[in-house]
């Protein structure tokens, strides 16, 4: 008579494992699994007590199948994985196993097993359990665990612990990295810290109703995006607590559309129904949040629309104002400014909640991660509802900051790369004429806006001056009634008299393209050097004088800054350019700027 | 050998001088100090280097301001002087000598693209 292995029960359901279990196999039924195959559900028995929750792997079905485990065998498990349920329970998947004696060599039931209950008889029998071997479910944890994992963030705000080996419950199965996660593998349980999770969103469209909600969980390997929908948000939107950490199994895993994220993984998860998330108490090891900071001297060097994660002091900070989106809503704003050891300042917008409760006072350290660049005025951030704003995080980034500012820091000026929009200074978007056109500016549904520095090459002289109504703020066209009056039907008057004013079309280029361009009254008066009563008269007077102005205005070079925007008439499509400013050209700040181009270009 | 007016001169601060020996260049800086002989004087590049420029015949008139020098480079790293010219400061924008020289190591660093030099073999 064969020997069971009294105690195996007890060690695989608290997912201590044991190896090589002899059990008896008390009773086997199939459960129809619905659409998938069907699975066989085992109880076993070492003797002392029984397990109902064993499952035998699908690959294993033709034991059952083909009679070959029948109620009463004995048999030898010799590869198990001891899986976590939502509610707690463990299931037993059977890998491998073997029948010592066929259920016609057995009498019956071997001895009287109780049916083993989670928590019964804790720590009783500990010395059945082989400390010299150590269970097989920790010995692929480990090497998982000592897989070389990708990194591809810098800074990990804590420490690393030696690694996240089980301790509590819900371990027992594969612990993995987040970043060894894959759409070509299932099994697995992360062990990782929320760090963001959006409210819930709603949606509403042809295809019907819903509503979803995102997280972003990191460990120390990496961090991905996590999404539930609708059954998922009501299950799990009010568990999950920012800041805590979690065991996260069977999520769905796919590939990230990166436009909605920054999070740094190539896929990113789904809940499903079969998705687990247990609070996990041990948490000392995960990471808090994972940031890649960028110096805000640096800023000036990314590209608009970057995603960055920033940290500075908050030197001042505005009130909250409200505005109303172009749909209507009305939002609060509030930006405040951040400067760090580069001695750099930059704008921070704040939005919706975060705008009203911001507190500034004392000049805390703020660290955003995920802020969107802006090259509004300059360069700018805004922290978008996918942005975490930490204020004084504990991190020792901040504290380093802190003693820098309160030693030498606070005396600083600072030099700002967010101009001040009073300044008056236009947002200069430099570009050729060429990028112009290479770029499509003008195509979108706004209307773009640029500076280039070009040449005069020609003038239309043509129609290049009308009569305009005479008052003060009216340029409309006035008709004349050839007897001496005109009339302007905007002002539903007539005048005595006019004013000229000039609407001239100028073509302009630079060494990569030329362009059709449109002038009114200051800037067309800017290019000509004359102003538009001179010219008028002069039309009327002394052509040759006239035409002599148009001549010396050619070739001459200025800084241009163009409104351009696709415009439709009679079906035909074409870019309308508008000069807004002419400037001459400051050849220092132009020579600075060709300098830093080429230093640029000679870098890459 | 040609004349110092027919070959390229190109344009160098005192730190490329020494490359320069026995060749034409042109040289643009800050007067410094005027030998009292008249014949020498010292101008400062925008990097703030000084160098001598040594002249044919005294000066006839008062040295002072940003100067442009054509002549060739002494094996002491002076500048032989043919020619000079005095920019003028009261009109216009004042020429920025470190501006200047920014963009003379772009020429220097990019040979490539500012060929000065092709006209100088050919």
């Amino acid at each position: 008579m064969t020997n069971l292995s009294v105690g195996a029960i007890e060690a695989l359901a608290n997912g201590s494992g044991w190896n090589d279990a002899v059990l008896q196999l008390l009773n086997i039924r199939k459960i129809d699994g619905g659409s998938g195959p069907s699975r066989f559900r085992v109880m076993m028995s070492d003797g002392r007590h029984t397990l109902s929750s064993f499952m035998l792997s699908t690959q294993l079905n033709y034991m059952a199948e083909e009679n070959i485990l029948a109620p009463n065998c004995v048999c030898l498990l010799k590869r198990q994985v001891t899986n976590m349920l939502k509610d707690g329970r463990r299931v037993v998947i059977i890998l491998e196993i073997d029948v010592l004696t066929p259920a016609d060599g057995v009498s019956g039931k071997i001895g009287d097993p109780t049916p083993y209950a989670d928590g019964q008889n804790k720590g009783q029998h500990p010395a059945q359990v082989p400390e010299s071997r150590p269970p097989l479910q920790q010995q692929q944890n480990r090497n998982e665990v000592s897989q070389p994992v990708k990194r591809n963030l810098k800074s990990d705000f804590t420490k690393k612990a030696p690694s996240a080996l089980p301790d509590t419950p819900g371990a027992s199965s594969k612990i993995v990295p987040i970043a060894s996660l894959n759409p070509y593998q299932s099994k697995w349980t992360i062990r990782a810290r929320v760090t963001n999770k959006s409210s819930i969103r709603t949606w509403s469209n042809a295809r019907g109703d819903g509503k979803l909600f995102s997280m972003e969980i990191v460990d120390d390997s990496g961090e991905i995006r996590v999404t539930g929908f609708n059954q998922e948000v009501d299950k799990f939107h009010s568990l999950i607590e920012v800041g805590k950490v979690y065991y996260i199994s069977k999520g769905s895993l796919k590939i990230a559309n990166k436009q909605y994220t920054s999070v740094k993984n190539d896929y990113e998860m789904t809940l499903n129904g079969e998705s687990s998330i247990i609070p996990c108490e041990d948490s000392c090891d995960i990471p808090m949040v994972q940031c890649d900071f960028v110096s805000i001297g640096d800023l000036e060097n990314r590209d608009k629309d970057t995603i960055v994660d920033v940290i500075g002091v908050c030197k001042s900070v505005d009130e909250v104002t409200r505005l109303t989106t172009k749909s209507n809503r009305e939002v609060s704003k509030r930006t405040l400014t951040l400067m760090d050891m580069s001695g750099k300042l930059v704008t921070v917008t704040l939005w919706g909640e975060e705008a009203e409760t911001f507190d500034g006072s004392g000049q805390p350290i703020v660290a955003i991660k995920a802020a969107k660049l802006s090259d509004f005025g300059g360069r700018s951030l805004s922290a978008s509802f996918s942005s975490t704003l930490m204020i004084n995080p504990d991190i020792p980034e901040a504290y380093k900051l802190r003693g820098w500012f309160d030693k030498e820091g606070h005396t600083m000026e600072g030099q700002s790369l967010t101009e001040a929009r009073s300044g008056g200074r236009f947002n200069e978007n430099w570009k050729s004429l060429g990028d112009v056109k290479s770029e499509q500016l003008g195509h979108g549904d706004k209307a773009d806006y640029y500076t280039c520095i070009a040449t005069i090459v020609f003038l239309r002289k043509e129609n290049c001056l009308y009569q305009a109504c005479p008052s003060q703020d009216c340029n409309k066209k006035v008709v004349d009634q050839q007897n001496g009056m005109f009339r302007c039907e905007k002002c539903d008057k007539e005048f005595p008299n006019f004013k000229y004013r000039l609407i001239l079309s100028a073509n302009i280029a630079d060494y990569a393209d030329n362009q059709w361009v449109t002038c009114f009254q200051e800037s067309a008066e800017a290019i000509l050097g004359q102003n538009a009563a001179y010219l008028g008269q002069l039309k009327d007077s002394n052509e040759s004088a006239f035409d002599e102005i148009f001549q010396q205005a050619n070739f001459n070079t200025f800084i241009f800054r163009n409104r351009v925007k696709l415009e439709t008439y009679n079906d035909e499509s074409r870019i309308k350019a508008t000069v807004m400013e002419v400037k001459p050209v400051d050849h220092r700040e132009y020579s600075k700027r060709l300098i830093v181009n080429i230093r640029k270009m000679g870098a890459k | 050998m040609a004349s110092i007016l027919d070959v390229p001169k190109p344009r160098v601060n005192c730190s490329m001088l020494s490359q320069f020996v026995n060749r034409a260049v042109c040289f643009v800086g800050r007067v410094e100090k005027v030998h009292p002989t008249g014949k020498m004087f010292t101008v400062k590049d925008g990097d703030g280097s000084s160098a001598t420029v040594e002249l044919n015949e005294p000066l006839e008139e008062e040295l002072s301001g940003v100067v442009e020098v054509v002549g060739m480079v002494s094996n002491k790293g002076e500048i032989m002087a043919s020619t000079y010219n005095m920019l003028r400061e009261d009109k216009g924008v004042p020429f920025d000598l470190e501006l200047y020289n920014e963009a003379l190591k772009v020429i220097h660093d990019y040979p490539q693209h500012y060929p000065f030099q092709v006209a100088a073999s050919g």
